[in-house]
Formats: C-alpha cells, sequence, structure tokens
C-alpha cells in the first residue's frame, strides 16, 4: 500500500514536472537587474539574464552615490568602471568567477597596459576572453568602459 | 546546430557575412546599418531617420527569425559621432520601451559607407 503510494506520488510529479518543462521551452524567462540607484529614464538595462546568461551593459567611471564620473585618470576610472560591473554582477547573483567574456573600449590604445594591471586583479585566475580597442569617444567622455558576459 | 537568416525584407549583407545566425536559442544579427532594403543605399536624413531605418532593419531580422524585440537581450550602438548620443536614444526607446536590453554604446571613427549608426543585436528565445 505504501509502495504503491510512492509510486503515484513520483508518476503525478514526473507529470507535472514535465508539464513544467514544456511550459518553459514556450516562455524564457527574462530577468532585468536594475541597482537602487539606476536612473528610470535610461532605455538599457544594467543587465538582463536569460538561461542562466547574464549580459551587462557597458560600464563608465560613473560614482553610484552622485551619478558623475570619478575625479582622476585612467587608473581610478578602471577601478571605478570594475567596482561597477561587479556590483551589477553581484546583485543578480553571480560572481567575477562567472564572466565568459569582456568587451574593453579605451579612449586611447596609450591605456592599455595600465587597465590590464588593475583589471587583472578582478579577474586574478582564468580570467574571461576578451576583445579590446581604441575607439573615438565615449559616453560622459569616459576614458574607459567594459561590458560583460557571465554564465553560470 | 546553427541557422542562417536571410530575408528580404533587411538589407542583403554588404560583405562576408550573414544578416543573423541562430543557434542553441541564441540569435546573433549582425551589425544593421541605416540600408534601405529596396534600393541597397543609405537612407537620406538625420541620426533620426538613420536610427529608424536601423531599428527597423533589426526588426525585419527578428522577425524573419521568429523573433522580436522583447527577445533581444543586448545591443552594442556604434555611433560615427558621441554628439548623437541622446537623439539616437530616442528613437531607441521606441523600439525598446521597457525590460530594454542590456546595452554597450560609443563613437567610433568610420562606419561602413558612411553610416552615422550600427547596431549590432543578441536575441534569446
Amino acid at each position: 500500500m505504501k509502495r504503491s503510494l510512492i509510486i503515484i506520488a513520483a508518476l503525478v510529479l514526473f507529470v507535472s514536472f514535465t508539464f513544467d518543462t514544456g511550459n518553459q521551452e514556450k516562455k524564457t524567462v527574462r530577468r532585468v537587474i536594475t541597482l537602487d540607484n539606476t536612473p528610470v529614464k535610461r532605455p538599457y538595462s544594467p543587465a538582463i539574464e536569460v538561461n542562466n546568461t547574464l549580459y551587462v551593459s557597458g560600464q563608465i567611471a560613473v560614482d553610484q552615490a552622485t551619478g558623475k564620473l570619478v575625479e582622476g585618470k585612467i587608473g581610478e576610472q578602471t577601478l571605478q568602471v570594475l567596482k561597477n560591473l561587479k556590483s551589477v554582477i553581484e546583485k543578480a547573483g553571480y560572481s567575477m568567477e562567472n564572466v565568459v567574456k569582456c568587451t574593453v573600449l579605451l579612449s586611447d590604445i596609450a591605456f592599455y597596459s595600465t587597465v590590464n594591471q588593475i583589471y587583472m586583479e578582478f579577474f586574478p585566475k582564468d580570467p574571461p576572453a576578451r576583445m579590446a580597442f581604441a575607439v573615438k569617444d565615449l559616453p560622459m567622455g569616459a576614458l574607459i568602459e567594459i561590458d560583460a558576459i557571465a554564465a553560470r | 546546430m546553427k541557422k542562417i537568416i536571410s530575408t528580404l525584407k533587411a538589407p542583403a549583407a554588404i560583405g562576408p557575412y550573414s544578416q543573423a545566425v541562430e543557434a542553441n536559442g541564441i540569435l546573433f544579427v549582425s551589425g544593421q546599418i541605416p540600408i534601405n532594403p529596396d534600393t541597397g543605399k543609405l537612407i537620406e536624413g538625420g541620426i533620426a531617420e538613420q536610427t529608424h531605418q536601423v531599428l527597423r532593419n533589426v526588426g525585419a531580422i527578428l522577425n524573419d527569425a521568429g523573433y522580436s524585440f522583447k527577445d533581444v537581450v543586448k545591443s552594442t550602438c556604434l555611433l560615427g559621432d558621441m554628439a548623437d548620443f541622446k537623439a539616437m536614444n530616442e528613437v531607441y526607446s521606441v523600439y525598446y520601451p521597457e525590460k530594454q536590453p542590456a546595452r554597450a554604446a560609443y563613437a567610433v571613427k568610420g562606419l561602413p559607407m558612411g553610416a552615422m549608426i550600427e547596431i549590432e543585436t543578441i536575441a534569446v528565445k
């Protein structure tokens, strides 16, 4: 009697699980990650998660408290960008170790080695795949912007 | 398995690339510039018109692949001039009114055909 009850329970569970999976195939769960101080009027989200993959928007060296670029040169800006990146990633429940790909945009390719030194502190082991290049201009006149894709 | 997306409703590729490629429920849409798919030429107009045309092209490709703007998770907006950022954002918001994709935007030195804007897109279903 006990045994057959267990079998029935298992069957019910199995059927409902299959049904759920069928539903999920039709509708991918899309999660928008926002920070407490994310400006409302902005046509992008700090990050979007789907299927255990996190797409993080390009971060510039904006001080989260003031909404302005931090004072300083490329070193200070790089540190702030990576801190911002980390806070979005951690807000989403991911960690820097989950990052698989970054794009590093520089306003001047001469910043390359300074950026790398700071970047390495945030990705000390098995760093993500990466693309880095100099662009003509970045939003707010920033010196550096970094976007990321993380997966788990 | 990868699937090549090809539609007449968006501009034909102007080089050795596909309009979009889908693999494992992820659609990689090539960078779109404001080409009119009927003429194969850049449209007339400023940044607002160009942004509309780029996003119409993106929409046509998404649609042909069975995706929509709601499935987009990441955009990269390349501008010819950072001064166009605000005007681009206004048009961009029309196509992405809520739950907007993650995005990176920056100005580059030059874009194909002298376009003012190019947008690359990733969608997930």
